[in-house]
């Protein structure tokens, strides 16, 4: 494979701040039982690629935890294979992807790596690019930068040489540029900037109506289809739970669920994490709830996004709106007496 | 630091009683519950009792089981020291020799075991279902001095016939063993679980290897060997589920009893994880025809049709309209639209056509093969009668 991946895993969206209070964009949870990273790393992988840089900023203790030695993405190598790059320096979070500053403090690991080309991608954008179809259309169209497109839609995923982007850590300050998507939105001369089309699943989470939107949509079976594909399988870490329960009374329509949970309420139009309970009597309409969250019994939800181990007590009730979900943090307890 | 103790797993059997399900692969590589295989309980009460140096005894199709297990990662069996071994017949000085019997397994690998040299050994079977924490019976042993220590449960009495049963004193001390007896004198039952003092072992196993009359069983050999001799033998009463899947039903049974509270078998405890080696396949989906009731399923399941009490492997498609009753489907089978099941095993891998019915509701459990879809299809598709 003459391609390499960057990974930059330290941009901030500020629209998901209730959902990145204590971790990285990177391992926001998305789709039931993956993060937003295990995405684009099972894209690397399936593209054939096992040298990869991951560009972390703070906190990044849940992406260490998740990712760690690469093994869930068979990039656990002896020769090559994952690295994780923190920054050296603590500056803050960046904004946009392929931040030059980042990369000029690992600049060896570019250096030293024997592949021609690199891609530098995301975390944010959900797809199941080929990067090994969009280095041929790069190689053949001659052009020095290529940005992968959905339609109107940036991926925000770009191949250049290697040879380039030693450069451009180099001259980035001078150009007045501080990333790769700086340099591609401007078209700073002298480069020549071409585009790949990529057909297929595209979801761009930056805000929590982004978050919630993509996320019901995978509710479609075409939507499903398109990002679940059996060939190119989604990689996470693995968890060991059993497969979920379904108790009597249950009623679960139009949703998508992990393993480990257990269920004995109603649910519909909602994506359950790993190993959350479902108490009697509970009713979940169009909610998202993630991991090892406890609903209680008789509790009326909808438009909830439940962010990791929140408890609701019993009999408590909360409506969001499509436009508006309501997002409880990590952690959170929500009592019957709080809300009324 | 020395090892204390190794575990020797018997995995060579065949389990015929299994029909098809064992055609290709050995017992204890059946699937069971949704995502696992049968040996996954032994390896991870191994796991959990903190047991680091496993051998695992192969003979009767052992690829499947082989490529199963790997280096034994998923239950933190790749070790620098100890970890997991296979154990294959093979040959040496003198010819190939197949295992004959349990104790010959064994004794054919002393090498192994002189290798680690541990304090002591326990010998475990690759087809029980079974949460235990080996460690308690380790620490029983060492309590009461023994040579060897059975784990044993209580049977109800009109099943003892069916297992060897140990007659102990007060003491839980071992007097006697009887295999199969008529008339039992205890309900106590051997589950197929020792531990020997690994010295001790050794000299045994020599010993009766060196008698050619010898069947060269644990229970049937060894045991009563050691007690002629006067060996202190305990008996160690365990207490929870414990399952010997040997036939097409008691396997059927055994996953109904993961639906059942009341069972004793219960996976979703984090204390005691079962391990198993985990594909990557997304989040189940229920549309918004499917219906879900009292049922296990697992990853990649896309319901739409009606499914319960059963329990649903990994990447299994229920199309709209089929309906399924008291089944286990293992993994990647697709149920036709409109078909209907009930009291029935569909295998691995298996496609049930549109509209294909069977009809059982009290026969016995019907293990679902390309012969009975055959018959279905010449009989103009009337629904399968399990009943009679």
């Amino acid at each position: 494979m003459r391609l390499m991946a960057i990974v930059d895993a330290a941009v901030r969206m500020p629209g998901l701040e209730d959902l990145t209070m204590y971790r990285s964009t990177a391992t926001v949870p998305f789709a039931g039982r993956y993060r937003l990273i295990d995405f684009t790393l099972s894209n690397v992988v399936n593209s054939g690629i096992n040298s990869v840089g991951i560009f972390p900023t703070n906190p990044f203790g849940s992406l260490l935890d998740h990712v760690g030695m690469g093994k869930s993405w068979d990039l656990d190598h002896r020769k090559d294979g994952l690295f994780l790059l923190p920054p050296t320096q603590l500056n803050g979070g960046h904004l946009s992807v392929g931040t030059f500053a980042a990369l000029e403090e690992h600049k060896a690991f570019i250096t030293k790596s024997r592949r021609p080309y690199v891609v530098i991608t995301n975390c944010y954008t959900v797809s199941q690019i080929k990067y090994h179809k969009m280095l041929h259309a790069h190689v053949e169209s001659g052009m020095d930068i290529t940005e992968a497109v959905s339609g109107d839609i940036s991926l925000k995923s770009y191949i250049m040489s290697k040879d380039l982007l030693m450069e451009l850590i180099d001259v980035y300050k001078e150009k007045r540029i501080i990333s790769v998507e700086d340099l591609v939105n401007l078209k700073k001369k002298p480069y020549t900037y071409g585009r790949f089309e990529y057909e297929g699943y595209v979801a761009v989470i930056d805000s929590i109506q982004s978050y919630f939107s993509e996320s019901m949509a995978l509710l479609n079976v075409d939507q499903w289809n398109e990002l679940f594909i059996h060939d190119c399988p989604i990689y996470t870490k693995v968890k060991d739970e059993p497969p979920a329960r379904y108790l009597k009374g249950s009623l679960v329509r139009r949703a998508m669920l992990a393993n480990g949970g257990t269920i004995e309420g109603t649910v519909t139009e909602s994506i359950l994490g790993r190993a959350v309970i479902v108490k009697k009597n509970a009713k979940l309409d169009r909610c998202i709830i993630m991991q090892k969250c406890f609903i209680g019994e008789g509790c009326d939800l909808s438009y909830v996004i439940a962010d990791k181990d929140v408890y609701i007590e019993a009999g408590v009730v909360l409506h969001g709106t499509k436009e508006n979900p309501i997002v409880l943090r990590k952690g959170e307890r929500v009592l019957k007496e709080e809300v009324g | 630091m020395k090892t204390e103790i190794v575990a020797m797993l018997l995995a060579g059997g065949q389990g015929s009683r299994l029909k098809s399900l064992t055609y290709n692969i050995a017992k204890p590589a059946i699937p069971f519950g949704g995502k696992y295989r049968i040996i996954d309980f032994p390896l991870s009460n191994c796991m959990n009792s903190e047991i680091h140096t496993v051998g695992v005894l192969t003979q009767y199709q052992p690829h499947v089981l082989h490529n199963y297990i790997g280096l034994g990662t998923p239950w933190d069996l790749d070790r620098r020291n100890g970890g997991v071994t296979m154990l294959t017949p093979y040959a040496a000085m003198g010819g190939i020799r197949w295992y004959d019997g349990t104790a010959n397994a064994i004794y054919q690998n002393i090498n192994y075991l002189m290798e680690h040299d541990p304090e002591y050994v326990i010998i475990l079977s690759g087809d029980h279902i079974y949460k235990m924490d080996y460690g308690m019976m380790l620490d029983f042993h060492k309590e009461q001095q023994a040579d060897a220590t059975i784990s044993v449960i209580e049977v109800p009495w009109e099943e003892t016939h069916r297992f060897g049963i140990m007659n102990t004193d007060e003491n839980m001390e071992v007097i006697e063993f009887v295999e199969k007896p008529k008339d039992a004198k205890s309900n106590l039952a051997s589950m197929g679980v020792y531990i020997f003092n690994w010295q001790k072992l050794k000299d045994y196993l020599v010993l009766d290897n060196e008698n050619e009359d010898s069947s060269h069983d644990f229970g049937h050999d060894i045991i009563p060997l050691m007690l002629g001799k006067g060996e202190k033998l305990v008996a160690y009463p365990y207490k929870g589920y414990w399952k010997d899947v040997g036939t097409v039903e008691s396997l059927w049974q055994a996953n109904m009893d993961l639906l059942n509270p009341e069972s004793g078998l219960n996976l979703h405890d984090p204390a005691w994880r079962i391990f198993s080696s985990n594909p990557q396949l997304p989040p189940q989906v229920v549309t918004e025809t499917g219906y879900v009731q009292e049922s296990f399923v697992n990853e990649g399941c896309v319901i739409e049709g009606e499914v319960a009490k059963s329990v649903v492997f990994q990447d299994v498609y229920v199309k709209e309209g089929a309906v399924i009753h008291d089944c286990v489907i293992m993994s990647d089978v697709v149920v036709g639209t409109g078909a209907k099941l009930s009291r029935a095993i569909v295998p691995p891998s298996f496609n049930v056509p549109d509209n294909f019915e069977i009809q059982n509701q009290e026969g016995e459990i019907i293990l679902l093969t390309d012969e009975i879809i055959e018959k279905w299809k010449g009989s103009g598709e009337h629904a399968f009668d399990g009943n009679r």
